[in-house]
């Protein structure tokens, strides 16, 4: 199984090195090319080069946004010059939130089980999720059954797998959080499962995560996406 | 009909002769433009002079007093400006994406090649 992972880094130091070892550890007969983005780290990301995977680096020179770097992600996992044609395209977030035994279990979803996208339910998996990102789930859960129609028990779970062609029709234009609610549309007609997961919450992991003001933001962008042009949902 | 030159006016007035000014020296809009500019600064202080004419052409149509004549229009006008903005900065701001974007995948490399793909 030729797995291509789409991980998008915004400072995350130590903690990317320890999440491209611990995926390497449990590849298990996956064959594993991660891209890594570094959205405009203030220290630029680099790779050991003892590194067990097989690694594709690229760098925004500002800090665009975690969508922004999935999207340039996706461009070059299918680029000629890094592989191009893989069975299966993963999004994980580099700060070691995900496990990967998870997303071998999201990437099996799409390969064996055959479904267009395998998206990770935090809910149903031993997710200990804090009640403060808990209410904000529910709440994102609810705004993206009712704009897009598509009834999932986990909204906003960075950990996805997406088959060659649903990863060929993501074009994201969200360069922020919006792009969550942005693939959600992309995929509401595809074949979608959603496959329990757990999720570390550690204090670096809640520092950075998404915050209750981080909603109208996403609200904003996707009605400045809807007026002016770029949401080709 | 007769003017009320009050201090206030004295200061739109000012300040309406120097955003004239300024409009006609930056020379960035076009000619056309320019007269419709001169037209509405024009009304504008006439209407500043001559507040009556304001209250007037307000009782004509419903409203109640002359300034709420002016405002309406001027808020509508805002509000447009202000999603214009917004509009240019969203295209910019998805131009200067693709920018860094285009950058980015041309500089990508791979750091480590441990073990290449096969061919499928």
């Amino acid at each position: 199984m030729r797995v291509a992972i789409l991980m998008p880094a915004y400072d995350e130091g130590a903690r990317l090195a320890r999440t491209l070892v611990e995926l390497a550890k449990h590849a298990d007969d996956a064959e594993m090319t991660v891209f890594v983005v570094d959205d405009g780290s203030a220290e630029r990301v680099v790779v050991d080069a003892a590194c067990p995977l097989r690694v594709v680096l690229a760098r925004h020179d500002v800090n665009l946004g975690q969508g922004a770097a999935i999207e340039t992600a996706r461009r070059l996992a299918l680029d000629p010059r890094f592989g191009g044609a893989f069975d299966v395209y993963v999004t994980m977030d580099s700060d070691g939130q995900h496990r990967p035994e998870d997303v071998i279990a999201l990437a099996r979803a799409v390969v064996d089980g055959g479904a267009d996208v395998a998206l990770g339910d935090r809910f149903s998996g031993r997710s200990a999720v804090p009640a403060s990102r808990r209410w904000l789930l529910r709440g994102a859960r609810l705004f993206e059954r009712l704009t897009t129609g598509l009834a999932l028990s986990d909204a906003h779970n960075g950990l996805r797998a997406f088959g060659p062609r649903a990863i060929a029709e993501l074009r994201l234009t969200q360069n922020r959080m919006a792009h969550a609610t942005e693939i959600t549309k992309r995929i509401s007609r595809l074949s979608v499962v959603e496959v329990p997961v757990s999720v570390r919450y550690d204090d670096e992991v809640m520092a950075k995560g998404q915050k209750a003001s981080g909603a109208v933001t996403v609200v904003v962008d996707l009605l400045q996406g809807f007026l002016f042009g770029g949401d080709r949902s | 009909m007769h003017p009320e030159i009050t201090p206030a006016a004295v200061v739109l007035l000012g300040l309406l002769a120097v955003l004239l000014l300024h409009d006609w020296t930056s020379r960035r809009t076009r000619q056309r433009h320019l007269w419709v500019q001169a037209f509405v600064f024009v009304a504008g202080g006439v209407l500043i002079v001559f507040p009556e004419i304001s209250r007037t052409l307000a009782r004509s149509v419903g409203i109640g007093r002359g300034v709420d004549f002016v405002l309406y229009p001027l808020v509508i006008w805002l509000v447009r400006e202000s999603l214009l903005t917004r509009r240019r900065r969203h295209e910019d701001e998805a131009r200067f994406t693709e920018m860094v974007r285009a950058l980015a995948v041309a500089n990508a490399k791979i750091v480590t090649d441990t073990d290449p793909p096969r061919t499928p």
